[in-house]
This record gives C-alpha cells, sequence and structure tokens, in this order.
C-alpha cells in the first residue's frame, strides 16, 4: 500500500511539473532559511556550556548610582570574591579576571606583535571554568608571578610548537618583563563570553589592592551544588556593612547605608548566572561581544514564519489543484479507499514533497552558509548538521513540515462525494476559498511586517551615520600605540603635523567611540565628600589641541590655553555635567576630587561647558563628562585632508618604523571606530534584508502558483466575458483585484504589528528616527506592486486567450 | 443587407498539408432574417458561425458587415462591432456560476459603459418579459437547463442586439424546453432581430426561413423553408 502511496505520489510529481517545481523550490528555499536560523540559534543558546560546572558559576554585577549617574557594572572590587570566600561556605570558588587594556605588545623573535586576546587571570581559573590542558599542572599553572597560559595556537605561533612550556615570552611594558609559560591550554571555543590566547598571572598586575570603592575586575564564583543564588544575593548586604562601609566612611564621610540610600544613591551587588551573560548582559565592561536574547526570538520568530510561508504555498497549491486530484478521490473511494486510507496517500506525497525540499535545502544552506556567517557575524560550519541531535532534528523536519503542509489538503481531498466529483459538479468549492484566503494574506503578512522592519532598521543605521554626534569623526587618523614611543611620541606627533595632507593633531588616549579608555572619578562641590554632594563623573586627560581637533564646540567659557598659567587645575566638562551641577553659570565654579593612592582631596575650577558629544553608542544618553589638562599618549589623532590617504599612510609608516622599529603600526579611523559600534545592528539590517527578500519570493512563488490555477479555473467564464464585449484589460483587473483586496488586508494587519515591533526594537536607543508614515506606504506599495507583477502575468495571458478555444464544445 | 461573406476559405495545416475547414463559403443575410446552419459533425458549422461572430478569423475571403469590412478591421475595432451588434447563446448556456441571473444578464452592458439606472431599468425589463422576475437572485445551479438557457438569451438581448447567433440552443434541453426557445426565437425574428442558428434538428430547423447544408466546410444547398 504504501509503496502504492509513492508511486502515485511520484508520478503526480511529474506530471505537474510546473507545481511540483513551485513547491519544491519554495520548500527548499524555506527550509533553507529554516535551518540556517537554527543553527545560528543552537549556536547561540551554546554559549559557556562546555564549561562542566557551567551551572554553578556566576558573575558578580554591581549596580551603582552615585551623584545621579548610573553605573551597571559587570566587575567588581578586588577584595569582593575572596572575601565571599572566606565568609560563606556556599561559596565554593572565586576567580579575578581583569583586562585593563585590552591589548598587549609581545615579542615575537626581533619585532612586537600587538595581542588582543588577552588577559591576567588568578590561578583559580582553572578550578572554575573548563580550560582543557595540553601540557601543565592547573594547580600550579598561575600560582606565581612572571607566568603565562597560553593556547595551542598561540604556542604554535610563537614557538611553532605545542611545546613551549618553560619557554619565555617579553611583553612590552616598562620593565619588559618576561613571562615564563607554564601551560599550553586547548584553543577556548568561539561560543564563549571570553577567548583569550594569554592568560598571565595575577601577580603582575600593579594595583592598590584591598581597595573595596574601586570596581575593576571580572570576578567569578563557583557556588556549591544546590545553592540558590537569588538567596545568596541576600549576603551583600551584610558585606557592604562589614567591608565596604568602612572605607566609604574613611574616605567620603559616608556614615550609613540608610544615609546614602536616602540622597538617591545606590550600591547593589548580585549574582548572574554565567549561562545568562551572552544573550542577557549589556554592562560595562564586558569581555567579549555579547549578544541578546531579543535577537534570538526574533530569529525563532523569522525562521518559523519563513517555514510557514513554504507549508501555506505547499496548502494554498495542492487545494487549488484539488480538482485535477477529484475525479482519483472518487474513483478510489468507490473502489472501497477509507478516508483514513486517504489522508495517509495524501500525507505521505507531501512528506515526499518535503523530503525532496529538504535535500535542495541542505544543498542551499552548504552554498549560503558563507554569506550567512558574513552578515550574521558568526562562524558556523555545516558540519554542524552532522551532531547526532541536529541529524534527528533534520530527520524530523520533512515529517513534522510535511504534516503541517499535508493536513489540511489531505483533509479537504478525501472529503469529496464520490458521485459528486465523478459527475464531474467539482465546480464551486475549488475556485474560492476563505482558508485559501486566509493562507495568502498570512504570507502577505509576514513579508510586509519584514519590509517595514527592513526599512526601519537602515532608517535608524542611516540616522546614526547622520547624526549630530557633537564631534568630527571624518578624515580622522588614529595612530595606536604611541605611548610605546616613550620620549619620541612628541617627535613623532610633530614630524607627522609637518606632512603635507595633516592639519592638526592632537594626543588622544580618550576617544568618543566605545571600546576605547575610560576613566572615571568621584566629584563632589565642596571641600568635604559625602554622600549628599559626591557624585561620579568621566574625567578624560587631553592636551590642548584635542578639543578643536575633535571638532568639539566650547559653549561657554574657553578652551585650555598655554596663556593660563594655572590650566593643570582647570577642567571642562559637558552640557550633562554642567545640568547635573545644577549651577547657572558653571563657569569659575570649583570641584573636588580625590587623586592618587593616598586619595589626597584636589580642587579643579571649571574653565568651560563643551556642547555633549555622544562618546558611547546612541543607544545611551550621553553621562556626564569632564575634561582635565594631562597628556595620555596611547594613541595620537591626526585630522587629515583627503588628497592621497594610502601614500600618507606610507609616509606615516615610514616615519614610525624609523622611530620604533620593533613596534607594530596600527592605525585606525575614527569614523570605522564610530560604524564598528554599530555592527550588530547593520547584521540585523542585512539579515532583515536577505529574510524578507526570500519571505517575498517564497510567497510570490505560491501567488504565482495560484494565479495560474486561478486563471486555468476561470477559463470558461473569461471567454463567456470576453464574448460579452470584456476588454483584456478589465478580464487582467478581474483577476489580480481579488489578489490585491488581499494584500491590502494582509497590509492592515501588518502595520500595527510591524509598528510595534519596530517601536519595541527602537527603545533601545536612546537617540533614535521616528517611524513615519511612508514606511507603511512604501512596504505596502512594494508588496502590492510584487503581487500585481506576479499575478498580472497570468492574467494578461489568460485575458488574450481567444474565447473559441476555451468555449469549444467538446 | 446585414452581412455578407465573399469566396470565404479558413484552414490548418497539418503535417503540410490543408485541411480545410471553410471552402469558398458565400452568404448573404438580411436584416430580419432567420437562418438555420445544418450539417454533420464536423462539417464546419460552429467555425461559420464563429466567423460571423467575429470570434475567429479566417484565410482568405470578404467579409462585410453593416457596411464594414471586417477583414480590414483591427481586434479592437472588430470587438467594438460585435459587442454592439450581436448576441451569443449557447449549447451550454454559459452563465457564470460564481453570478446570479440578475448580475448574468447584467454583465454585457457593464462592458459597454452604460449607465448604472439604465442598466436596472434595462435588465428588470429582459427580467420581466422572460417571466423570470422571481429568479433573479437565484445561481444558475439553482435553475433548470431551459430555465438556464432562458438567461443565455435574455443576456443575449439585453445590449439590443441586431443579430443573434446561437450555436445548438437547444442541444441540452428536452423537446418540451425546446419548443419553447424556438417559439420565442420565432417571436423575437418578428420583432424584427436576425436569427442565425447551428442546430441537429430538422425540427428545429423548420422554425428558420432558410436552412443552409454544410458539408466538409462548404454550402452544399441552400433551403427555402
Amino acid at each position: 500500500m504504501f509503496k502504492n502511496y509513492i508511486i502515485v505520489a511520484w508520478r503526480n510529481l511529474l506530471k505537474n511539473k510546473t507545481f511540483s517545481l513551485l513547491n519544491i523550490v519554495g520548500l527548499a528555499v524555506g527550509l533553507a532559511c529554516f535551518i540556517l536560523i537554527t543553527m545560528y540559534v543552537m549556536d547561540e543558546l551554546s554559549y559557556d556550556k562546555h564549561n562542566e560546572k557551567a551551572e554553578r558559576i556566576y558573575r558578580i554585577n554591581s549596580d551603582i548610582r552615585f551623584g545621579g549617574n548610573d553605573l551597571r557594572l559587570a566587575v567588581c572590587s578586588d577584595p569582593m570574591g575572596a572575601t565571599l570566600k572566606k565568609d560563606y561556605p556556599q561559596v565554593e570558588q572565586f576567580v579575578r579576571i581583569y583586562n585593563s587594556n585590552g591589548s598587549k605588545m609581545l615579542k615575537k623573535g626581533t619585532a612586537f606583535i600587538e595581542e588582543t586576546k588577552v588577559a591576567h587571570a588568578d590561578s583559580t581559573i582553572f578550578d572554575v571554568f573548563t580550560l582543557p590542558m595540553i601540557a601543565g599542572n592547573p594547580k600550579t599553572a598561575l600560582s606565581e608571578p612572571n607566568t603565562v597560559v597560553i593556547s595551542k595556537s598561540a604556542a604554535e605561533k610563537y614557538f611553532g610548537t605545542v611545546d613551549a612550556i618553560g619557554k619565555g615570552i617579553e611583553v612590552n611594558d616598562e620593565q619588559h618583563t618576561v613571562y615564563k609559560v607554564t601551560a599550553v591550554i586547548k584553543d577556548m571555543p568561539q561560543n564563549a563570553h571570553f577567548n583569550y590566547d594569554f592568560i598571565f598571572s595575577m601577580d603582575n598586575v600593579e594595583y592598590g589592592w584591598g581597595n573595596f570603592l574601586s570596581h575593576n575586575f571580572q570576578t567569578y564564583v563557583l557556588l556549591q551544588p544546590g545553592t540558590d543564588y537569588k538567596a545568596f544575593n541576600k549576603n551583600f548586604k551584610q558585606v557592604i556593612d562589614k567591608y565596604i562601609l568602612p572605607q566609604a566612611k574613611q574616605l567620603m564621610q559616608i556614615n550609613s547605608m540608610e544615609d546614602f540610600a536616602r540622597t538617591g544613591n545606590k550600591l547593589e551587588y548580585s549574582l548572574m548566572p554565567m549561562l545568562d551573560i551572552h544573550l542577557y548582559s549589556d554592562r560595562f565592561p564586558e569581555l567579549g561581544v555579547n549578544s541578546s536574547i531579543q535577537y534570538v526570538y526574533i530569529f525563532s520568530a523569522v525562521a518559523l514564519f519563513i517555514l510557514l510561508i513554504a507549508c501555506v504555498n505547499f496548502m494554498n497549491l495542492s487545494t487549488a489543484r484539488s480538482s485535477n486530484r477529484a475525479k482519483e478521490v472518487g474513483i478510489r473511494k468507490v473502489l472501497g479507499t477509507g478516508k483514513k486510507l486517504l489522508i495517509g496517500q495524501f500525507l505521505t506525497e507531501s512528506t515526499l514533497m518535503v523530503f525532496i525540499g529538504l535535500l535542495i535545502a541542505i544543498g542551499l544552506v552548504w552554498l549560503s552558509i558563507g554569506y550567512f556567517n558574513n552578515i550574521a557575524g558568526k562562524t558556523l560550519g555545516i558540519t554542524m548538521l552532522l551532531k547526532p541531535g541536529y541529524l534527528l532534528f533534520l530527520l524530523l523536519i520533512p515529517v513534522v513540515t510535511g504534516v503541517l503542509a499535508g493536513l489540511y489538503p489531505a483533509f479537504f481531498l478525501s472529503s469529496f462525494q464520490p458521485i459528486a466529483v465523478l459527475k464531474g459538479r467539482t465546480g464551486k468549492a475549488f475556485s474560492r476559498s476563505n482558508f485559501r484566503s486566509a493562507l495568502v494574506i498570512f504570507q502577505f503578512f509576514t513579508s510586509i511586517v519584514l519590509i517595514i522592519s527592513t526599512i526601519v532598521v537602515f532608517k535608524q543605521l542611516n540616522f546614526i551615520q547622520n547624526a549630530k554626534i557633537g564631534f568630527n569623526k571624518d578624515q580622522m587618523l588614529i595612530v595606536n600605540g604611541t605611548w610605546a614611543l616613550n620620549n619620541n611620541a612628541d617627535a613623532f606627533r610633530n614630524e607627522v603635523a609637518k606632512m603635507s595632507g595633516v592639519k592638526a593633531s592632537s594626543f588622544a588616549g580618550y576617544l568618543p567611540v566605545s571600546n576605547s579608555s575610560r576613566n572615571d572619578n568621584t566629584f563632589s562641590t565642596e571641600a568635604v565628600m559625602n554622600e549628599k554632594n559626591g557624585f561620579n563623573m568621566q574625567v578624560w586627560n587631553v592636551d590642548y589641541d584635542y578639543i578643536p581637533v575633535m571638532g568639539m564646540e566650547v559653549l561657554k567659557g574657553r578652551n585650555f590655553s598655554k596663556e593660563y598659567g594655572s590650566d593643570s587645575t582647570a577642567l571642562i566638562i559637558n552640557e550633562t555635567a554642567a545640568k547635573m551641577l545644577g549651577f547657572d553659570d558653571p563657569v569659575g565654579k570649583k570641584l573636588y576630587t580625590l587623586v592618587g593612592n593616598d586619595n589626597e582631596l584636589v580642587s579643579y575650577t571649571i574653565v568651560a561647558v563643551v556642547k555633549n558629544f555622544n562618546y558611547e553608542s546612541l543607544r545611551k544618553n550621553v553621562g556626564p563628562l569632564s575634561m582635565r589638562l594631562g597628556y595620555n599618549k596611547w594613541a595620537t589623532a591626526f585630522k587629515v585632508s583627503a588628497t592621497d590617504v594610502t601614500a600618507l599612510l606610507k609616509n606615516i609608516e615610514t616615519k614610525w618604523k624609523s622611530m620604533a622599529p620593533d613596534m607594530p603600526f596600527s592605525y585606525q579611523f575614527l569614523d570605522d571606530s564610530f560604524d564598528n559600534m554599530y555592527r550588530a545592528e547593520q547584521r540585523i539590517g542585512k539579515v532583515a534584508l536577505s529574510f524578507a527578500l526570500l519571505a517575498i519570493f517564497i510567497a510570490c512563488l505560491g501567488l504565482f502558483g495560484l494565479a495560474a490555477y486561478m486563471a486555468e479555473q476561470r477559463t470558461k467564464e473569461i471567454g463567456v466575458r470576453k464574448v460579452l464585449g470584456a476588454s483584456v484589460t478589465s478580464i487582467t483587473t478581474l483577476l489580480s483585484k481579488d489578489f490585491v483586496k488581499l494584500v491590502c488586508i494582509a497590509s492592515l494587519i501588518a502595520f500595527p504589528v510591524a509598528w510595534w515591533a519596530m517601536s519595541t526594537w527602537l527603545r533601545d536607543f536612546a537617540y533614535r528616527v521616528s517611524i513615519s508614515w511612508w514606511v507603511f506606504g512604501l512596504a505596502g506599495f512594494v508588496a502590492l506592486l510584487i503581487a500585481v507583477l506576479t499575478v498580472s502575468s497570468h492574467a494578461i495571458k489568460a485575458a488574450l486567450t481567444n474565447p473559441v478555444k476555451s468555449l469549444r464544445n467538446e | 443587407m446585414l452581412l455578407e461573406l465573399k469566396n470565404i476559405f479558413k484552414w490548418v495545416t497539418v503535417g503540410g498539408n490543408r485541411v480545410f475547414l471553410l471552402k469558398d463559403v458565400n452568404l448573404q443575410v438580411q436584416e430580419g432574417e432567420f437562418i438555420s446552419i445544418m450539417g454533420p459533425s464536423g462539417s464546419g458549422k460552429s467555425t461559420m458561425l464563429n466567423v460571423i461572430g467575429m470570434l475567429d478569423g479566417f484565410d482568405e475571403g470578404e467579409y462585410n458587415f453593416l457596411h464594414e469590412s471586417v477583414h480590414k478591421l483591427k481586434e479592437k475595432q472588430r470587438a467594438q462591432l460585435y459587442k454592439q451588434y450581436i448576441g451569443f447563446v449557447f449549447q451550454q448556456y454559459h452563465l457564470i456560476d460564481e453570478l446570479t441571473v440578475y448580475e448574468n444578464i447584467e454583465t454585457p452592458l457593464l462592458y459597454q459603459d452604460v449607465k448604472s439606472s439604465e442598466r436596472k431599468a434595462m435588465v428588470a425589463d429582459m427580467l420581466d418579459r422572460f417571466n423570470i422576475v422571481g429568479k433573479k437572485d437565484l445561481f444558475p445551479a439553482q435553475l433548470s437547463g431551459g430555465q438556464q438557457q432562458l438567461v443565455g438569451i435574455a443576456r443575449a438581448l439585453i445590449a439590443k442586439p441586431k443579430l443573434i447567433l446561437a450555436d445548438e440552443p437547444t442541444g441540452n434541453l428536452n423537446s418540451k424546453q425546446g419548443e419553447e426557445i424556438m417559439d420565442l426565437f420565432t417571436q423575437l425574428n418578428k420583432e424584427g432581430v436576425t436569427i442565425i442558428q447551428v442546430t441537429h434538428s430538422e425540427k428545429n430547423a423548420a422554425y428558420a426561413g432558410r436552412t443552409i447544408h454544410l458539408l466538409d466546410g462548404r454550402i452544399e444547398q441552400q433551403v427555402t423553408n
């Protein structure tokens, strides 16, 4: 019986080549999208799961509000981990990770190379995280100063062999420390929230240890099995009272946490499950680029909807074609086949169709995975499909999809009355169906929502590109690592500034883009700091040229100037800081801050207010910021004019090589760094665009088939109408009208849904575009245009047919 | 004279050989005539009717309709011509299943841009005349064959054509219904409508004033009844 099903299914497939092709292509494209997105989602959900104790690892987060400035930190103070372990038996182990500058210069052969995958960590890192060692002892690997654990690929890069234990790596710090390799670990997996090639000993970090008030360390704790971390969070109150308050009392005259809270301030700690970090954590500073659960949801929904669109095609085409099958159903029923067997037969057919589609889909995935990785920023491999879990999933797809797509057509077809169909009275039931209309509406609803989303994402990206950000990011060349030139830094800057094509220069350790240096300090408006007058603010060391070179605008007061001898205690604040301070005229007012390891209180005089500039992503509001005179030579900014940038870069590199032959020359353009902040949005834009196009493509395949069938069904009617004098135009209109109506209804449903979805997305941005009405108009129009173009080719063909042919008697 | 066919040839080429569907057909039809076309299956009756109705072209010869040379007209002008002057009646009635009796009759007027109020009056008139006012909201499937053909004729007449072309109008009807239809044709003819019908039945052919016998695409004889 089953063999018979397959044979009939196969013959039907070959008999209606056009319909089979439309169906299979639609299903294949839909399934390919579905598989790609599933791979993406599985990868996102797999982050950090390779850790054997993953469920028990938690990160300590800090939430601080001080003087109206909110800080949501992924770091906490240096003694916190050890304190928790000492006082609470639930804490089995802790580890701190410190990655202050994000990069180190390491010597390979005779030259230095900049490595970015570096960090310092406690030796307990191997107790908490699962980092399999190829060689070395995890118990002792990082327990001494001047030790480093490197990855397999780092060992191969620096020593040409995995066998690197005992060898030395020189770091270009002040002492030119040589670190001894004590262990080689396997490369960390991509799907982890941090990824390092070099883990240095924590003992080499120069720091004012034991300070509960400075938050600089990523700290992870390993809890005993069965510990409720939410309950554990309550213990932090005790920790604050016992350890933090005494230090705060001493430095800032804060006497109780109640007083502290009463003035609108906040200090809270909490544990965050490590497995949540990749998808839920958006704090500062993160150890890697995190994703968002929002995108996982969005992608999953898109995957499901695209697959549904493909299924809907199948349902639509199968039921539309049902009159072709009606006679077969009639005969089978007369011959005694029951309804159940018929349903089984039709489901076999749909599953066969989906299975063929799946084979093509896997081919499509194989072809497109490179492109997908590129736009989604992933490194997924097709081999992922071969994992047993996924293989089972792949086998389930055709069954589930086949049933999903085939169930309605199966019931529809198997319910025909044999006498009626055999007498040829199939008539009305096939030509129009509300259910089928609903399915077409669903397809276009999805397509239109995707179109609108794509437009809004690109509008926001465009807005970001052209937003008034308060500084000039264009033609700004940043040469990194100029601090390494030591005393030559000034000479280098001056020499380059003299080159043609360079207009101005400034040392620029702090840059108004994410992932550049930051420094915040506690300030107060009075000489005695307490919880009422204290507040946190960014403080950047800049030179005389920084503000004009960056194109920032001084609103009140004056820039730092060599003409004023006292400018070493001058401070320039931004508008947010000025607003927060509440002075009528902040220029001339004094601010106090603690400086140095012995926490000396120093006073600064405000000399200017600078117009707000966005120094973080436009997702965030501009926070309070101040600038004081100082030289941070970490990087140097050159304002260039765009004549021959390549030649200029070559000149600068030559200059660099002559001054620091063993240092790598590394540079960036500020506008590129600016764009990098919106990589995630650009990805979403591209992904949304790709899937919107595919969704529309699949929907159009279905519509194309449906229109062809409708035209065929209505041949007689069209013939009659033509004989009665209908023109080609009126016939085309007649046939297109129904579909246009459906697209219009789909638009009306899609508009509010898309509006809601995109408003939610835009809410993440402090600076955002509005969703104007034309977006909806455009999306509706595009969908309509595509639908009309798809349908009208058939309609016109039908309208041009000679009625004599369609009305012939036989 | 209403129309004239002069030396009309129509053929199809099968395997390099011409197979003639119409061979040197000459016919003159005066206004107010009632003509039957008879002949065995495949003799070219329907083809001839389609040529007269301008639904089908021909390969050679001249066709004049109301002093217009149809063979020289463009497709659009031809459509304009038959829309205005010719009504069609089919053996299978060819009513539009999705439309009611009323709407079916109204359809030709829609394609001739007749105003809504006028259309209403004309359709009401027609329903009245054919005694089918009570059935105006029914769908074709709810009517008997005779009633459907009545609607078909009503639809053919609604635009006040000069010529009715009927392709075996009674072919699917029982004899009583057929008789009624033929009586209706006779009456219409008396009112001045020219009618050309294709029929297999001698009895029905006899209602006409003239019978044309076709054989293998050529006019074998014409008999005046």
